[in-house]
């Protein structure tokens, strides 16, 4: 028991940073972004070549999240010009649309020029006793950097003045305005820390388990589950619903079966969005 | 979150050229019988491959679930993604119901739809009961699907899992052979075409044009939006489960990707896209369309989805309302510079404060 909750909380953690970086695009700038887990699968695919090529692993990473940090960049001075001429639901449709399109364009190619190539980081040393569980190294490496982007997050959205700006606009887009906060220039921000925090979540999970080329939907599918379970546009809520889905998950599996813990799981968001359509930590428009 | 929906989009997605409310339903059944007399030719072309005929019976399959989304989503504005499901709920429950229970296919088939049309008035009732916004309705339907498809995975005794379900039902009869599938689909196609054609002149219609020009005045004029909406996606889905058992039985074999969101919801959405969000003939023409352009591509490969793509990228950047009403709009302005003084269609019985037609450029 106490092994799958451990386990849990780790791709809790996963689920939680991955949900952040969806959850702030759409808070702030009601863009759904149906191409991040493609995002994710580009940055994975620069740090396994990055590496082929024979770089060593830390520069890797970092040109890998520079790439997924590019790719919100070119994300948003491109395809994503007209969705901000719209405003509400007809913006939020528009941007699924969208992106959608760029999902498929992404899964296309990578599947055709790579196919079957997946990125898995291998962390040295035996497991390591954690309450009695004997946890794999790469799991806790994986779970630290996860945690570490978390607070560095929070860090940035609480105590910087550029953080607070973001914040200001998710709450009251023209308030901020008003005040002289440039909501574009936000989202463009944003953007670019939704690619940092895909790469991130692409680099820990290929800790755990290998990130393959196709991954791409799934990872957006599941991220887009926790994001709503936790209330779209709240980074703690994201953190929260990530744990008590993996958590769920996890238990689910190990002792009901994997193909009926993904149903559980799915189950589980259906219902909160039925019951709580705000989401756990968010706030009813 | 609804109303701020209609204010922004509701007249420029739904508001095509079909989707006016002078058109009688003698000038709609007209249509339908032309563009049935048309599509009645085509085994004359194709009739003696089989290969083609199974691709032109599977265009007919793909218009019906367009049309039954178009009515869903294009006059009521709940965003199904689970299109793929309800077809799926009527393929598997009509071959389960023949196959391995032993009901006679016409009553598995009658079955199964009541199965689908429940499944979706429950999924609508849910979303209205809860008030979820198109994004969220989106979004538990989804869900359901990626459930639904999880199902079918998990229960392989009863499905046949991933390698598909080999229905031996109907083996032999009418529906196997060459032709008669594609008269069947077709003359389903002309059906739903017709039924929402009416529903769209009937009280239905007036209610949903009245929402969307103004929610709040609609419900104070007593428009009970909630039941109208419930009553459409059960129809939406009968549609779907009809169609799915029906295509299910013709082709004797299914598989989790005949019914799956990858390959089936995608290319709805992208055919009624291109043809038009609540245009009535947008679910032909983009069936039509994208079935031709997938046999073209077929030699690409996996290069079809970058094809798909990047098409949907430049369809909502330069058409985001679809081929049917931009043309439509074209045609009509062409013909108000030919008659100056007339600045609208003539209209009989459309509303005195219709809002002015929308710039292209909005979605």
């Amino acid at each position: 028991m106490t092994a799958s909750i451990l386990d849990g909380i780790v791709l809790g953690f996963q689920f939680g940073l991955l949900a952040a970086g969806l959850t702030l695009v759409y808070g702030l700038g009601g863009v759904l972004h149906l191409a991040y887990g493609q995002m994710a699968v580009i940055s994975a695919m620069v740090v396994l070549y990055t590496l082929d090529a024979g770089v060593p692993v830390v520069p890797a990473v970092g040109i890998g999240l520079i790439a997924g940090g590019l790719l919100g960049l070119i994300l948003d001075l491109t395809i994503l010009r007209p969705v901000y001429r719209l405003q509400g639901e007809a913006r939020v449709l528009l941007s699924l649309l969208l992106t959608l399109g760029v999902a498929f364009v992404v899964d296309g190619f990578l599947n055709w020029r790579y196919p079957l190539v997946g990125l898995s980081l291998h962390v040295g040393g035996g497991p390591v006793d954690l309450l009695g569980v004997p946890m794999r190294r790469g799991s806790l490496v994986a779970s630290g950097i996860t945690l570490a982007s978390f607070l560095m997050l929070f860090g940035f959205l609480r105590g910087t003045a550029l953080g607070r700006a973001v914040r200001s606009v998710i709450e009251d887009e023209e308030g901020a305005r008003l005040v002289g906060i440039d909501p574009r220039r936000m989202l463009r921000i944003i953007l670019v820390m939704s690619g940092l925090l895909a790469a991130i979540v692409a680099v820990t999970r290929s800790m755990v388990a290998p990130v393959t080329v196709t991954a791409g939907f799934s990872i957006t599918v599941f991220a887009l589950i926790v994001t709503v379970v936790g209330g779209l546009g709240s980074v703690s809520g994201a953190l929260l619903a990530g744990i008590i889905l993996g958590v769920v998950n996890s238990i689910a599996a190990s002792y009901i079966g994997t193909f009926l813990s993904l149903i559980i799981l799915l189950a589980a968001a259906a219902l909160t969005i039925v019951l709580r359509p705000a989401g756990l930590l968010g706030v009813r428009e | 979150m609804t109303g701020r929906f209609s204010k922004a989009t509701g007249t420029s997605v739904i508001g095509g050229a079909e989707q006016h409310p002078s058109r009688s339903m003698r000038a709609v059944l007209l249509l339908v019988a032309s563009v049935g007399a048309l599509l009645a030719l085509v085994p004359l072309w194709l009739g003696s491959s089989r290969v083609m005929m199974g691709v032109a019976v599977l265009g007919l399959a793909f218009a019906c679930y367009v049309i039954a989304f178009n009515l869903i989503f294009g006059s009521t504005g709940q965003l199904f993604l689970c299109v793929g499901a309800l077809a799926g709920i009527g393929g598997y429950g009509g071959a389960i119901l023949a196959d391995t229970v032993g009901v006679p296919v016409a009553v598995a088939i009658a079955l199964a739809t009541v199965g689908a049309s429940l499944t979706g008035g429950l999924l609508s009732w849910i979303a209205v009961r809860r008030s979820l916004g198109v994004i969220f309705t989106g979004i538990v339907t989804l869900i359901f699907s990626l459930t639904f498809e999880n199902l079918l995975l998990g229960l392989g005794t009863l499905t046949g899992g991933e390698s598909g379900f080999l229905i031996s039902a109907g083996a032999g009869t009418f529906i196997r052979r060459q032709i008669p599938p594609y008269y069947l689909m077709l003359a389903m196609v002309l059906l739903f075409l017709i039924v929402h054609g009416m529903l769209r002149r009937s009280h239905f219609g007036w209610a949903f044009r009245a929402l969307r020009d103004d929610e709040v005045a609609a419900e104070l004029a007593g428009v009970n939006v909630a039941r109208y909406r419930v009553y459409a996606a059960m129809i939406g889905a009968a549609m779907l489960g009809l169609a799915g058992a029906t295509y299910a039985f013709t082709e004797g074999r299914i598989s989790p990707t005949t019914f799956g969101f990858a390959q089936l919801d995608v290319t709805v959405i992208v055919m009624l896209a291109f043809g038009g969000i609540g245009a009535l003939f947008g679910p032909v023409l983009g069936a039509a369309t994208f079935t031709f352009l997938d046999e073209v591509l077929i030699d690409f490969g996996r290069l079809r989805l970058v094809a798909y793509g990047t098409l949907i990228i430049a369809l909502f950047l330069w058409m985001p309302r679809g081929v049917i009403p931009t043309v439509g709009d074209l045609l009509r302005r062409r013909r108000d510079r030919h008659q100056p003084g007339s600045s609208k269609a003539p209209s009989t019985s459309g509303p005195a404060d219709e809002p002015p037609p929308p710039a292209p450029t909005e979605q």
